[in-house]
C-alpha cells in the first residue's frame, strides 16, 4: 500500500491508484472532462490538474500515479486558474453554449468560467448526423474528448467511431464519415452515455431537449 | 465499474485493442493502414473511401480507425496533381524571405497553397521542412529539392535541379561524430564485453538525449532492459521535424552507418533484436540511403543472424512518416509506426515499459545513438573529456542560410552562441547583422543579439529562457520584424498541434489568431493564454511553443503591438 496526502489528509491507496481515484476516494471534487471511469485514462482535456509538492507544475490526476510520500494539493491555486482557462477555451470552440445538463455545462459553473477571454473561430455547424434511428451526432458540439470513440472500442469493441482531423479541426466521425447508420455502430448508445456535451444523443433525449421536433 | 488496472505497468498507450490487432496483423506480414494509405496518395493523388476500404482490409483495421488515420496526416490531407510541388515554410525559409518566397511561387504557378489545377496537371502544398535551411528558400518538385535565392525562379521555369548538400564539418581532432561509421564499436563490445558492461558504460557516459529533452541514455535502456515483455525493440527517431534543423539528416543521409551501428549496440545492451527507424517524408533521400546502408551491413555480417559469430542477432526496419511534427514525440512516434494517428498518449506508461506493440521500446534520437559506438571503442571516460565541465560528449549543430558559412558543425558543449554564430559560422552575410537567434527549434527560446554570450550547454541556456533542443540555430537578421516572427511560429504551433489535449488545440489556434490579424495583441490576456499552454498541455509541443513568444515579449516587446 501507498500512503499519501491530499488537501493534508492521509490515506492508503493501493500502488497503480491514480492520484485522480484517491483524491475521489477522499471525496475531493476534481472537475473532468475527458475521463469516463469505466474507460482507461487518456489524460487530453487538461481539467483534472491538481498539485503535486516537487512537481515542475499542475499534473493530470488522471493519469499520474501515486508515489509513497507524496502530497496533492487538490485546490492547487496554478492548476485550478490552468483548468479554468482551458473550460474557457473549450466553450470558445462551440458555436452554441452547451445544454445546462450536460458535464461541460457543470463543469463551467463548479470552475465558474467567465465570458471567454480568448474567443475565435468556433466549430462549423455541418449537416447534422440524424440518419441513425437512435443516435444523432451533432459535430459543432463535439470536443474530441475521445469518450464516444473509447467507450465504442472498449466497452463495446465495435470500433464504429474514430477520432479525425488534427489541431483545430479535430473532431469524430462514425465509420467513414457517412454517419452513424452507414457504420458498423451496433447501437448500443455507450457514445451518447460518455459524451459530456451532447454532441452525440439518443433520440429520445434528444426530443426532449429540443423544443423542434426531430426530422 | 473501475476499469484502471491495478499495476501500473499496465497502464495503456493508445487503445489496447487496436494495439493489439496492429501487432497480430504486423506477425502476419500486413502492411499497415498509413503504408496502403501512403501508396494510394502516391498512385492517384488523393484519397478515396475505396482506398479508405482497402487499406482497412489490407492491414485489418477497422474502417473508422483507417478513416481516422486518413484525415491526421499532411502527405494524405493535399490533393496531388501529376507535378506537385511543396514549398518549405519552416523558419530558415521565413528568415530568408520573409515568406515572399512563398507568394512568389504561389502566384507564379497560378495556385494557392493547397490547391491542385482544375485539369490536374498541378498542385502545390506547404511542407516543413525540407532540411535545406542552409541553402533557403527551399522548393520540392516531385522527389527534387531545389534550393537558393534562384530556386522559385528555376521551379516556375520547370527546371528544378537538386539543391547542394551543406558543409558539415568537425571542431574536434578527433570527430565522434561527423566521422565514417566502422563498425568498429560493436566489433569490440561484442568481442570484449557483455551486454550488462556495455549498459554500465553508457550510463557511466552520462549520455544526455540529442532529441531536446536531454533525457539519460542509459537509463533509458536499463528500464527497457529490467521491463517484462518480450521481444524488446529499439526504435531510432528520425523525425527530425525541427523548422531549421537537419543535423539528423546529414547523420541518415551522409553517414548512416554510425547511428545504424548505435542501434545494434543498443539492441545488444538491452536484449532486443530489432530495431526500427522512423525518417521524415519531407527527407526523401532518407529511406533509400538506410536501406542501402542497411543492405551492406548485411552483407558485411554486421546485421542480421549471429552478427560475426557472437549469437547476437539483430535487424533494422526503416519506415517513413507521412507529415506531422508531433510524430517527433515519442509516444506519437511509436503510433505512427504501427501506422495509427500520430497522436500524443500520456506517460505513464513510458515506451521503456510500453511502447511498439504494447512491448518494452527504447526510442532514441538519432544523434544520441550515433554517440554510442564511440563509448563501446574508448569508454566513458574519454567520451565525458570531450566537453570538460560541460554535458558529456559533443554536440551537432547547424545553421541556416542568413550565416556567411551555413552548416552542419560538431563542436564541445560549453561555447558561447557568440562564439558558435561568429567563429563557427562566420557571423551573417550581406553586411546583415544579427537580431536573435532561435536555438534548439520551433519550441526553443529567442536569444537577442545582446545575449549571445550565453553558454551552449544544457542549464545555461535554460537560465536565458533557452534550450539546446535539437541543435538548429536560426539567424534573424536586422530586417526582421518580431511581430511577423511570432505569427509563423505560432501558425507552426497551432498548424502542427495533434488535436489531442485541449489546451494546445484551442490554445495555440486562439495565440495564433491573437497575432493574425493586425489588431493590437492585449498583453495580460496572451500571458494568461500561454501560462494555460505552457502548464496545461500534454506535451512539449504545447508547453514549449509558449517559450519563443515569452523570449520576444521580453526582448522585443515594442514590435509585438502590444496593448
Amino acid at each position: 500500500m501507498i500512503r499519501i496526502k491530499i488537501d493534508g489528509e492521509e490515506t492508503l491507496v493501493e500502488a497503480g491508484t491514480t492520484v485522480l481515484d484517491a483524491a475521489r476516494g477522499l471525496g475531493r471534487e476534481i472537475p473532468t472532462l475527458c475521463f469516463d471511469d469505466r474507460q482507461d485514462a487518456f489524460g487530453a482535456c487538461r481539467v483534472c490538474l491538481v498539485g503535486i509538492e516537487g512537481a515542475p507544475g499542475p499534473m493530470a490526476s488522471c493519469t499520474t500515479p501515486v508515489r509513497d510520500g507524496m502530497k496533492v494539493d487538490t485546490l492547487d491555486p496554478a492548476s485550478r486558474r490552468v483548468a479554468t482557462a482551458v473550460v474557457e477555451l473549450v466553450l470558445s470552440e462551440l458555436p452554441r453554449p452547451p445544454a445546462e445538463h450536460t458535464e461541460l455545462a457543470q463543469i463551467s459553473r463548479m470552475l465558474d468560467v467567465g465570458t471567454p477571454r480568448w474567443p475565435g473561430e468556433q466549430h462549423d455547424v455541418k449537416k447534422h448526423d440524424e440518419s441513425h434511428p437512435y443516435l444523432a451526432f451533432h459535430h459543432e458540439l463535439c470536443i474530441s474528448c475521445g469518450r464516444c470513440v473509447r467507450a465504442c472500442d472498449e466497452v463495446q469493441g465495435t470500433f464504429a467511431l474514430t477520432a479525425t482531423g488534427r489541431g483545430f479541426g479535430a473532431n469524430v466521425a462514425a465509420g467513414l464519415d457517412e454517419g452513424f447508420r452507414a457504420s458498423a455502430c451496433v447501437s448500443c448508445g455507450a457514445c451518447a452515455d460518455t459524451c459530456p456535451t451532447d454532441a452525440i444523443t439518443e433520440m429520445s433525449l434528444l426530443q426532449l431537449a429540443d423544443p423542434e421536433p426531430v426530422r | 465499474m473501475d476499469k484502471q488496472p491495478a499495476r501500473e505497468d499496465d497502464w495503456v498507450v493508445v487503445s489496447r485493442n487496436l494495439v493489439e490487432l496492429v501487432r497480430r496483423h504486423h506477425e502476419q506480414g500486413a502492411p499497415t493502414a498509413l503504408d496502403v494509405l501512403k501508396e494510394a496518395m502516391d498512385q492517384n493523388g488523393e484519397i478515396t473511401d475505396d482506398d479508405r476500404r482497402l487499406a482497412a482490409e489490407r492491414s485489418g483495421l477497422p474502417e473508422a480507425t483507417v478513416h481516422g488515420v486518413s484525415t491526421f496526416y499532411e502527405d494524405l490531407l493535399v490533393p496531388r496533381g501529376r507535378r506537385h510541388v511543396r514549398v518549405c515554410t519552416g523558419t530558415a525559409c521565413f528568415a530568408a524571405t520573409g515568406d515572399a518566397h512563398v507568394d512568389e511561387l504561389a502566384g507564379g504557378l497560378g495556385l494557392s497553397l493547397g490547391e491542385r489545377s482544375d485539369d490536374g496537371s498541378l498542385s502545390l502544398a506547404e511542407t516543413v521542412c525540407l532540411g535545406y535551411c542552409h541553402a533557403s528558400p527551399a522548393v520540392r518538385d516531385g522527389d527534387v529539392i531545389d534550393a537558393g535565392p534562384d530556386a522559385i525562379e528555376r521551379v516556375l521555369a520547370d527546371a528544378a535541379k537538386p539543391a547542394p548538400e551543406p558543409l558539415v564539418e568537425s571542431l574536434l581532432d578527433e570527430p565522434v561524430l561527423i566521422r565514417t561509421g566502422d563498425w568498429s564499436g560493436l566489433r569490440k563490445a561484442l568481442a570484449e564485453t557483455t551486454p550488462e558492461l556495455l549498459l554500465e558504460e553508457v550510463k557511466a557516459a552520462e549520455v544526455r538525449g540529442r532529441g531536446g529533452a536531454g533525457f539519460p541514455a542509459g537509463a533509458k535502456w536499463e528500464f527497457a532492459r529490467n521491463a517484462e515483455g518480450e521481444p524488446k525493440f529499439i526504435v531510432a527517431n528520425g523525425d527530425e521535424g525541427d523548422p531549421g534543423s537537419y543535423i539528423d539528416k546529414v547523420l541518415m543521409e551522409d553517414n548512416p552507418h554510425l547511428f545504424l551501428e548505435g542501434m545494434a549496440l543498443a539492441g545488444f545492451a538491452v536484449g532486443a533484436s530489432h530495431g526500427f527507424v522512423l525518417v521524415r517524408s519531407e527527407y526523401p533521400r532518407s529511406k533509400p540511403e538506410l536501406e542501402d546502408a542497411i543492405f551492406h551491413a548485411h552483407t558485411e555480417g554486421l546485421l542480421g543472424e549471429d552478427i560475426l559469430g557472437s549469437g547476437f542477432s539483430f535487424d533494422i526496419t526503416v519506415i517513413e512518416g507521412a507529415g506531422s511534427y508531433v510524430v517527433g514525440e515519442e509516444t506519437a512516434l511509436l503510433a505512427c509506426l504501427q501506422g495509427l494517428r500520430g497522436t500524443v498518449s500520456a506517460r505513464p506508461p513510458f515506451p521503456a515499459q510500453r511502447g511498439l506493440h504494447g512491448l518494452p521500446t527504447v526510442v532514441n534520437n538519432i544523434e544520441t545513438l550515433a554517440n554510442i559506438p564511440f563509448i563501446a571503442s574508448h569508454g566513458a571516460e574519454a567520451y565525458r573529456a570531450l566537453s570538460p565541465g560541460a554535458t558529456a560528449g559533443t554536440k551537432l549543430v547547424c545553421f541556416n542560410e542568413r550565416f556567411e558559412r551555413p552548416g552542419a558543425f560538431e563542436v564541445p558543449f560549453g561555447m558561447t552562441v557568440r562564439e558558435l554564430c561568429e567563429d563557427v559560422a562566420g557571423g551573417m552575410r550581406d553586411g546583415r547583422s544579427v537580431k536573435a537567434v532561435q536555438i534548439g527549434g520551433p519550441l526553443g527560446g529567442i536569444l537577442p543579439a545582446s545575449r549571445l554570450d550565453a553558454v551552449f550547454d544544457f542549464e545555461p541556456l535554460v537560465a536565458e529562457g533557452c534550450m539546446v533542443g535539437h541543435g538548429g540555430i536560426v539567424a534573424f537578421d536586422d530586417r526582421t520584424d518580431m511581430r511577423d516572427v511570432a505569427r509563423h511560429l505560432l501558425h507552426f504551433g497551432a498548424d502542427e498541434s495533434c488535436g489531442k489535449c485541449f489546451p494546445c488545440r484551442i490554445g495555440l489556434r486562439r495565440a495564433h489568431e491573437m497575432f493574425v490579424s493586425n489588431a493590437p495583441v492585449e498583453r495580460v490576456s496572451l500571458e494568461e493564454l500561454l501560462e494555460a499552454l505552457e502548464l496545461g498541455s500534454l506535451c512539449a509541443h504545447g508547453s514549449g511553443m509558449p517559450a519563443p513568444i515569452r523570449s520576444l515579449l521580453a526582448h522585443f516587446p515594442e514590435e509585438l503591438g502590444l496593448a
